[in-house]
């Protein structure tokens, strides 16, 4: 009985209270009973993460807990890293949620929503702890179920929300198929189901059969992930669930997608070929170009956000491939920096995301929208909210100071500093990469600044907007924290560094990525550095000196009409909508994004020369799904439909079925 | 403590240089069109002029607004402090390439919320129009500096000068050649210069970088044109010492300092000379063929860095 | 001249090359596309000077200033005549947008540069380095002369490959003999011919010189 295991029990138990909270508790008192225990549950699992991260080893077998199979669960840093997010983010949920569920008997106040949320984190909390494959199984399949609940939470509010949850049902189950078969073929060709024995047996499975197991699970760990083109159920799910549960989904959940990826590439199977980690990094290249050109266009503020973690989930599988890479082409040092790079934005995503979704659920909150065309003059209403935001907004566009800066940067060196001479896949794959990095970061910027300047800033463009009011203190202490967490990673960056250096020795790259030294982030086998804290400090200390030269030597400010070329005044239907300030961007990426517009024209009665009215509407479809998953979904009805030759409702056929299905079990098994 | 005397010299330097350069601009221009024109230290007599006025806020902007001026320059004076444009040694040389291009991107965004903050429909047009060029620069901006960087392993700005001064004729590769070609666009479309924006343009429907900036007055605008001169400076700054690295100091000896702050005067002056002249000749694209411009640098960008493979 | 002053020269020559294929395939402007083929001449015969003047052999100095002649000098001029007759000066409607084709030439360029790893590799020296230039002008003039409608552009296209084709004979072999190269080139200078001709004859029938409307002709 060590600390490890005392954290951990403290959290699942105070996750199973929240949860008996959720269920028992009267409707006063549920939200912020469940709400402190779940964050106490958070605190809990941040330090199980971080023991684990240290090196404190931990191992249990559980042999009466499942029958057959039993659990068995192991900490090593590579799971603490990931318990350290999703313990955080389930902490800031927690106290998100009293503010946010409210008082409230229905929605995410409700109490299947307060009793779900508990078992939906220590289901996550479980995951990265699974050491056999029946135990990751299970944990995964409990933290699909739980999150599918959780997003049907406002079925009966919104008729959004049932198509959203079918298409992640439809998904993640398959994507569980996949790994299952995945892992189940792993563990018959090691002949062991626990991790450490397959460790050990994993040389000796064939390339092909390591391979395809590979690209099984890989298929089903991005599906998770929300890769493209394995994304569309996270557009919906992310944007119809309640804001908490899509923080957690988004920060903490799709996180474990990634974890799969690491866990099973590098660890399991002893970190593979060059081919599969290239596969990895296509698959983050289209994610990421795909879903920020997705996301720059989106009007829908969480839609925005949900695509947003598309791309940020392909700048990671981007890092993580090419670490692969590197690693097998006989640059380890430039593999760990490129993994420190996937490592750290895990965290950094995990940190902006969870601050932009806790800020869209205010938003939703105090206004009724998400939609940025009928939002905007918030900056008045909700103060606190908007800087927030803005800050969530300037680390998630990648500009400095923000923490998405420094692992862009990290991911950028590492790609600009492979020797070319190293072979002929990465001397082409890192200029791509560079240049997918370079376009991601560009379009990134202008959508968030749409979504803040369109959102946020200037008048209002609905009754709605102009009447919001600031949220309760319990939301702004959530997300004020998530921005604590985001500034520390932004600033001391270096505070990260012995605990990536323990994760990336356990993923067998025998390499420290960044060397000592706090405030100067050095990298080892790259001349770059950068320190992170000057670049804040300049940036503040001169923006300061400025404004206060500026006020004390100059005349104070003054109101007056801003110029509405002399026909005002001016209101807020002359604004640029979000729509329109995408539009050019749109036209750039018009291949890409074939959007169907449509305008009509009514001419005026008395003459067809003066118009009386112009309908301009304007969609934007997600061209992979018409083009890939509407067929794929008319083939499968199909199919279902020639199914029912085959019931008839006929008892005689259907007691035929069994006897055949019993007599190929048998043969089969007489054969072998 | 004398490097960071260096620094703020450096910055001081560029910020009094940066009004001179965009006059030279205006002062070849005229006189290739013609016209007599103002003289060269004009933009100085503007912003002192306007910073003697009180700024004026429209209705219903808020902070952001009132904002943009001051983090606009204080990301310019930032990187005119770090850049090595007068001396390699010391914080005025310790810039990363990386940075330096996220610190112009901060500037751009904080003008493009203003822009939206004001409420108006020129602010928001402008707005959204910058923000589509500067996303689409962005890439071209990053890949010159991988192709820069491969040549000497490092994206540290001092240790790319210094390596160029200390073999000139190392920079004289295809690879620099193309890269030169390719960051020469895209400081064109960084700084709102002919063809891909018309800085003497008052016209509202083809203005990008001026409807952006339109609600501002007294001393907001002596900031915001103060800045974005310093901006073009930076740019032409850059251009120079990357690829013609003559005279830059490597130590901080007085002599040197000196000398080199000279030269770099006289190569700002003779690049922007060339905008100018080149400006002449070019008329203003299309809104909607700049993004063809911006693919050109784009490409010229991913070839320059292959060639620093093919040609190294 | 030393090595590596010479070698430089080489490379600089090779990236002057390639930029100006990018130009090609950039601009629309018929004038500015025979500008820049005369400039790639220049530097394919630059090409071909400082490898002449590396291996110290009069026999590829002729071809280098033959080649310049030709490339520079009689086909600029030629398509100046063609150019001349013809008033349609710009490319109005290239099958593929000019920002994709420019995306696809930087992709050529990433295919030439693996495809011809392994021939550097035989022979790495500094001139055999730069053949992917060679290679990458070839596929971005097929890709200009397959995705172009002018008949004058086509005709530009086939110069670059033209071009690509002589570089990468000299980068990768140090010339090829003269009876071949002269050969070659007088059959392209030919088939300008052929079809300035031909051009000029349609013009006059049937008006501008679009492809894609000269096969209601075959229709």
């Amino acid at each position: 009985m060590n600390t490890l295991s005392i954290a951990l029990g403290t959290s699942l138990a105070t996750a199973l209270l929240a949860c008996l909270a959720g269920l028992v508790m009267p409707v006063k008192w549920r939200t912020r009973l469940a709400g402190v225990l779940l964050g106490l549950s958070g605190a809990a699992g941040v330090l199980v993460g971080a023991l684990a991260v240290t090196g404190m080893v931990w191992r249990a077998e559980l042999p009466t807990l499942l029958p057959l199979a039993g659990v068995s669960l192991a900490a090593d840093p590579l799971s603490g890293w990931f318990l350290v997010i999703i313990g955080a983010v389930t902490a800031a949920a927690g106290v998100y949620a009293i503010g946010y569920a409210g008082r409230t008997s229905h929605g995410p106040g409700s109490r299947t929503a307060m009793a779900v949320v508990p078992l939906f984190t220590a289901a996550m909390l479980l995951v990265p702890l699974a050491a056999s494959v029946t135990t990751f199984l299970l944990f995964w399949e409990l933290m699909a179920v739980t999150s599918l609940i959780l997003v049907m939470t406002e079925h009966r509010h919104h008729k959004a929300v049932r198509p959203a949850a079918i298409w992640y049902a439809a998904m993640t189950q398959a994507g569980f198929v996949t790994v299952l078969i995945g892992l189940s073929w792993l563990a018959a060709a090691t002949g062991t189901q626990a991790f450490d024995g397959i460790r050990e047996a994993a040389v000796s499975i064939r390339p092909f059969a390591a391979g395809t197991i590979f690209l099984l699970c890989l298929l089903g760990f991005a599906s998770k992930a929300g890769a493209v083109p394995l994304h569309p159920w996270l557009p919906r799910a992310h944007a119809e669930a309640p804001s908490h549960v899509s923080a957690l989904m988004s920060a903490a959940m799709v996180k474990l997608g990634v974890y799969g990826v690491l866990r099973l590439g590098f660890d399991l199977l002893g970190g593979g070929l060059r081919w599969w980690w290239l596969a990895v990094a296509a698959l983050g290249a289209l994610s990421a170009v795909y879903g920020i050109v997705q996301a720059v266009v989106a009007t829908d503020l969480k839609r925005l956000l949900a695509f947003s973690t598309s791309e940020n989930i392909g700048l990671i599988l981007l890092g993580v491939g090419f670490a692969g890479m590197l690693a097998r082409s006989g640059q380890p040092a430039i593999g760990a920096v490129a993994m420190a790079a996937a490592l750290l934005h895990t965290a950094n995503h995990a940190g902006f995301k969870t601050l932009l979704f806790f800020g869209a659920g205010s938003v939703q909150r105090a206004t009724g929208t998400r939609d940025l065309d009928k939002l905007g003059g918030l900056s008045h209403r909700m103060r606190v909210t908007t800087a927030l935001v803005a800050a969530g907004a300037l680390a998630a566009a990648a500009l400095p100071p923000g923490n998405g800066f420094i692992s862009e940067w990290l991911l950028l060196q590492a790609l600009l500093h492979q020797t070319p001479n190293a072979g002929t896949m990465l001397a082409i794959a890192a200029p791509i990469g560079v240049a997918v990095v370079a376009l991601t970061a560009g379009v990134g910027v202008a959508a968030f600044v749409k979504m803040v300047g369109t959102g946020f800033l200037a008048r209002p463009r609905s009754d709605a907007a102009a009447q919001a009011a600031e949220s309760p203190p319990s939301m702004l202490t959530a997300m004020t924290g998530a921005a604590a967490v985001c500034a520390v990673l932004a600033v001391v960056p270096a505070v990260t560094a012995p605990a990536l250096a323990r994760v990336i020795n356990s993923l067998q790259i025998s390499q420290t990525p960044l060397s000592e030294g706090l405030l100067d982030l050095r990298l080892s086998g790259i001349s770059s550095h950068i320190a992170p804290l000057w670049i804040a400090v300049g940036i503040i200390a001169a923006t300061t000196a400025a404004a206060v030269l500026a006020r004390v030597l100059g005349k104070a400010r003054r109101r007056a009409i801003a110029w509405d070329c002399g026909d005002g005044p001016l209101t807020a239907r002359m604004e640029h909508t979000a729509t329109s300030y995408a539009e050019p961007l749109q036209r750039v990426f018009d291949n890409i994004l074939e959007p169907v517009a449509d305008v009509d024209v009514t001419h005026s009665v008395e003459s067809q020369y003066v118009i009386a009215s112009i309908q301009y509407r304007q969609q934007i479809p997600d061209r992979i799904e018409n083009r890939i998953y509407r067929p794929l979904v008319a083939a499968v009805q199909k199919l279902g439909a020639a199914a029912k030759r085959l019931a008839p409702g006929v008892m005689h056929r259907y007691l035929a079925y069994m006897l055949t299905a019993l007599i190929v079990v048998l043969v089969a098994g007489a054969i072998r | 403590m004398s490097a960071w005397i260096a620094a703020a010299g450096q910055a001081l330097l560029i910020a009094l240089l940066a009004p001179i350069v965009t006059g030279v601009t205006r002062a070849v221009r005229a006189r290739l069109e013609g016209r007599a024109g103002g003289r060269i230290a004009q933009p100085w007599r503007d912003i002192r002029k306007l910073l003697r006025k009180p700024p004026t806020s429209p209705e219903g902007a808020g902070v952001f607004f009132s904002a943009a001026p001051v983090v606009l320059m204080s990301t310019s004076l930032l990187i005119a402090a770090t850049v090595p444009f007068v001396s390699t040694a010391g914080i005025a040389g310790s810039a990363d390439l990386i940075v330096v291009v996220g610190l112009l991107l901060l500037g751009t965004v904080a003008l493009a919320l203003a822009g939206l903050d004001t409420g108006t429909a020129f602010g928001g047009m402008g707005s959204s129009r910058e923000m589509t060029i500067a996303a689409l620069v962005e890439p071209t901006l990053l890949l010159a500096v991988f192709a820069l960087s491969t040549r000497v392993g490092t994206t540290n700005l001092g240790v790319i000068v210094a390596a160029g001064a200390s073999d000139p004729a190392a920079v004289f590769t295809p690879a620099s050649l193309l890269a030169f070609a390719a960051l020469a666009i895209a400081t064109l479309a960084e700084t709102a210069r002919i063809p891909v924006d018309n800085p003497s343009t008052h016209l509202e429907l083809t203005m990008v970088h001026e409807a952006m900036i339109l609600e501002y007055s007294g001393r907001d605008l002596a900031l915001v044109e103060w800045a974005s001169a310093m901006r073009l400076a930076i740019l032409l700054g850059l251009l120079a010492n990357l690829f013609a690295p003559w005279g830059v100091a490597t130590g901080t000896t007085w002599t040197a300092v000196v000398i080199a702050a000279a030269v770099l005067t006289v190569k700002m002056c003779g690049l922007a000379t060339l905008l100018a002249a080149a400006e002449v000749y070019a008329a203003k694209l299309r809104l909607f063929r700049v993004p063809e411009l911006l693919a050109g640098s784009f490409a010229m960008a991913l070839l320059a860095v292959l060639t620093s493979y093919i040609l190294a | 001249m030393s090595a590596q002053i010479s070698s430089q020269l080489l490379n600089v020559a090779c990236g002057l090359f390639l930029l100006t294929a990018v130009g090609v395939l950039w601009r629309r402007q018929v004038s500015a596309l025979i500008t820049l083929l005369t400039v790639q001449g220049v530097a394919l015969a630059a090409i071909a000077v400082i490898l002449a003047e590396q291996h110290r052999s009069a026999e590829a100095a002729t071809i280098a200033i033959g080649v310049g002649l030709l490339k520079a000098v009689v086909i600029p001029w030629m398509l100046r005549r063609v150019h001349q007759q013809l008033p349609d000066a710009r490319e109005t409607r290239p099958l593929v947008n000019v920002s994709t084709s420019l995306l696809a030439a930087a992709g050529l360029t990433l295919l030439a540069y693996s495809a011809a790893r392994p021939l550097v590799a035989l022979a790495p020296t500094a001139s055999a380095k730069a053949t992917p230039v060679g290679i990458a002008v070839i596929l971005i003039g097929f890709f200009l002369a397959a995705t172009r409608q002018r008949a004058i552009s086509q005709i530009i296209g086939l110069l670059l490959v033209d071009n690509g084709i002589a570089a990468v004979a000299f980068l990768a072999t140090g010339g090829v003999p003269l009876i071949v190269e002269l050969g070659v080139s007088v059959d392209l200078a030919l088939a300008v011919l052929v079809l300035q001709i031909l051009t000029s004859h349609l013009h006059t029938a049937f008006g501008p010189t679009d492809l894609d409307e000269l096969r209601e002709l075959h229709d």
